[in-house]
């Protein structure tokens, strides 16, 4: 989803001037018939309908635009506009907010579950649960993840199951299993390790969803609420278990401690040394790209794939300590947001976008809707010598803890925990830090936001 | 003849006839002049002053939830709070620390830079350069690459997997050399001399071409050499460019951002708060509790009035010393 983070950057004049031309001119988010009452679409007249998202429509995928283009065909009466957000997803939510305070915002838009709360908190989406009831039988547990405070915004795009990816041959020359509990991966990395090779890496920049995701692995929660109070348990027995199970790897050097989304861990993949690591099954439609052919360029020859090509296959991470579960690791919704005339029509199309699932297979997404793609793509078949992926990634989904959820200003908890993983990586800090720095922001990001809060 | 004619024909009440047709003139003058001033006047009340005012009125406000409960009600108020997000500001360890950062950074990096642009600018002033076009481009062109690609080649330069060189300096705890905590600001200086030196350097160099030839020659008659001319002459007579090319650089220094937010992508330890300008563009963003435009607001104005004091205390000192 981000092969490396200075792109935004290189987009970001293009997006500030894209604000201010938007800023201006109307969009047909169907704001202007506030009075005809809501989904009251005019009898015989076309209803507009405006969706902003941020999925990658790369080079081999079904852009977003023709899967709207197919509705349009099909829904004379519904017409949809596309637009693509070129930046990141707090951009977005700042641009969201503008508009939708300009009374120029999309009728739909895509959110992050993480985002959800938090632009529920903002008044920035609408309730839709009578509408949103009707195409419930469609998704799966991520429809939960839509509801905010009792009341459904959207419905569920994608969903991010921790998984665990490995090499399977490399695995067989060093005579090691794929492990099923954390005693199991501790000395499969060891043994690893002394042969050079590590089974896993430590993301410190993605710890915030990366270690939340594994501390729902670990049947915790960071938050929830009770007599009308937030709870924050970032620190906890689960996120104790997290941390001893990293904190004993590190420190006996048995995986490696690069950030996701640095260069060097696709040098690490490349070279053969990282031959394993807990992802999310996002993950699965790119990470392994670095073996493809390289076509020749004007500065570089071109290279031929990598012997590594077709010997990793996709696992279920091992069990933390409380039977087969896993934890999210992003994934997001479409939301219905506040000004949107149509909220009806807007559902309507909400739920047909998100039932395409093999055009959204194509993005790259592990469908939140129920039905199955009917292939996968040819390219896992290569990188994934044959297995059938998507089997497992359905497992992963099922085995979703359904009890975790973010809380309001989640954003700002996200830096503390990654800047407090990085200095576990410098060696001045110790992975149990992290979920201290996380349970700190947790409480500042609620009390600043106003909301009430217990501690622990 | 005519003299007396005119004067009698402007008997007594033509003091107050020509008074009113200067009057008449000078409304004239005045219009004219405001139409010229127009185009300006309209450019600095949209893109100054009013955005000035509306981040003062937003540093006064916060976003307050519209009810109880979990989720606040649901929706978000603006509320007056009168200083509260400065008093939380000026109370952020945080906030302090970034702009300890920015002076370390300014205390070393600027004499750096002005010292070179002079010595640049000396240069291509001087008899030795004959052609000092090509050369003045050259050393100006960093200048004209945008911030944030300059940023974001450096980084790349920086990084030992793509950098031709950053792989020879040893890590730093696990860091690559030049992203580790104790070099990073060294780092980040090496960037902004890069662009900015050239730009410096044409700031002295009009100041030098602007000394009349008469001073250096006359000098030269009376027997100084050519170092006594630079130093005696040419030096003293930019000092103005010195003082506007040091505030322009302490100012800039306090609100460097393209450098730390692009590097932060690399060296995630940074945090959203390294310095100042990051920490009220990511409180905006959000990714910095507490967040949106009053914490925002209040974060940006308490930095101008730190550069503003910085600037004043530097051109204080400059005068008093030059006295």
């Amino acid at each position: 989803m981000k092969p490396t983070r200075l792109i935004p950057w290189l987009a970001m004049p293009l997006v500030l001037v894209g604000m201010a031309a938007c800023g201006s001119q109307e969009q047909p988010g169907g704001n202007e018939n506030s009075t005809g009452g809501a989904g009251s679409a005019p009898a015989g007249e076309t209803v507009e309908i405006s969706y902003l998202h941020r999925l990658p429509d790369g080079a081999g995928m079904t852009p977003v635009a023709d899967i709207v283009d197919r509705w349009n065909a099909e829904h004379p009466d519904i017409h949809v506009t596309s637009t693509k957000f070129d930046g990141d997803a707090q951009e977005m939510a700042l641009r969201l907010e503008t508009d939708i305070k300009a009374d120029s915002g999309p009728c739909l838009a895509q959110l992050g579950y993480n985002e959800v709360p938090d632009m529920y908190v903002k008044g920035l989406v609408q309730d839709v649960s009578a509408e949103a009831d009707k195409y419930k039988a469609n998704y799966g547990g991520a429809y939960g993840q839509m509801i905010v405070n009792g009341e459904t915004v959207g419905l569920p795009q994608d969903v991010g199951p921790l998984v665990y990816i490995y090499n399977a041959t490399e695995f067989a020359n060093l005579g090691i299993e794929v492990p099923t509990t954390l005693d199991e991966f501790k000395t499969a990395a060891a043994t690893a390790a002394a042969a050079g090779k590590y089974i896993a890496d430590f993301n410190a920049d993605e710890a915030g969803y990366w270690l939340s995701g594994q501390t729902a692995a670990a049947g915790g929660v960071w938050y929830s609420s009770a007599d009308n109070q937030w709870k924050v348990t970032v620190e906890s027995d689960a996120s104790k278990t997290v941390a001893d199970f990293w904190q004993s790897m590190i420190d006996a050097k048995s995986v490696l401690t690069i950030n996701r989304w640095d260069d060097a861990y696709n040098a690490a993949l490349r070279d053969g040394s990282l031959i394993g690591n807990i992802a999310a099954a996002w993950e699965v439609a790119f990470i392994l790209d670095v073996f493809d052919a390289q076509a020749a360029t004007d500065t570089t020859p071109a290279t031929e794939a990598s012997p590594y090509q077709g010997q990793w296959r996709v696992a279920q991470i091992p069990d933390f300590g409380a039977g087969a579960k896993t934890g999210p690791d992003g994934g997001s919704g479409v939301a219905v947001m506040k000004g949107c005339a149509y909220p009806e029509q807007a559902m309507e199309f909400n739920n047909w976008f998100n039932t395409q699932v093999d055009d959204l297979l194509s993005q790259g997404l592990v469908t939140a809707a129920l039905e199955a793609p009917t292939t996968q793509p040819e390219k896992w078949n290569t990188q994934y010598g044959g297995q059938d992926v998507l089997a497992e990634l359905s497992t992963a989904n099922k085995n979703l803890n359904p009890d975790f959820a973010y809380i309001p200003g989640f954003a700002s908890v996200v830096p503390s925990v990654v800047e407090s993983a990085s200095a576990v990586v410098s060696g001045s800090g110790t992975v149990a830090d992290v979920f201290a720095a996380g349970q700190t922001a947790s409480v500042t990001a609620l009390t600043d936001l106003g909301l009430p809060v217990t501690e622990g | 003849m005519a003299d007396t004619t005119i004067k009698d024909r402007e008997g007594a009440p033509k003091p107050r006839a020509r008074r009113l047709g200067h009057g008449h003139n000078r409304r004239l003058q005045a219009i004219t002049g405001w139409l010229f001033a127009l185009p300006f006047t309209i450019g600095f009340l949209l893109v100054f002053v009013i955005p000035i005012i509306s981040a003062v009125r937003s540093s006064l406000y916060a976003q307050k939830p519209a009810g109880g409960g979990l989720f606040g009600g649901g929706g978000l108020v603006d509320t007056f709070v009168g200083l509260d997000n400065f008093k939380a500001a000026a109370s952020n360890p945080d906030f302090w620390a970034g702009i300890g950062r920015v002076l370390l950074f300014g205390v070393i990096q600027i004499p750096i830079m002005i010292l070179v642009a002079l010595f640049l600018a000396l240069l291509l002033d001087s008899f030795m350069v004959r052609r000092p076009g090509p050369w003045r481009l050259i050393f100006f062109l960093p200048y004209a690459i945008p911030g944030i690609i300059a940023a974001i080649v450096w980084t790349y330069l920086y990084n030992p997997q793509l950098s031709p060189f950053a792989g020879a300096f040893p890590a730093i705890g696990n860091q690559p050399f030049f992203l580790a905590p104790q070099v990073i600001l060294g780092s980040m200086a090496n960037m902004t001399t890069w662009t900015f030196t050239g730009y410096n350097m044409l700031i002295f160099l009009a100041a030098l071409q602007a000394i009349p030839s008469e001073l250096t020659e006359a000098a030269r008659v009376d027997g100084a050499s050519s170092w006594q001319v630079i130093t005696r002459v040419k030096i003293p007579m930019v000092r103005g460019a010195a003082l506007l090319a040091i505030l322009l650089s302490i100012v800039g220094t306090v609100q460097l951002f393209n450098e730390p937010s692009v590097m932060q992508s690399a060296a995630t330890w940074m945090g959203g708060d390294y310095m100042p300008m990051l920490m009220a563009y990511n409180s905006l963003m959000g990714t910095i509790s507490p967040s949106g435009s009053g914490p925002a607001s209040a974060l940006s104005i308490l930095m101008a009035l730190v550069a503003g004091a910085l600037a004043a205390i530097y051109a204080l000192l400059q005068t008093r010393m030059s006295r």
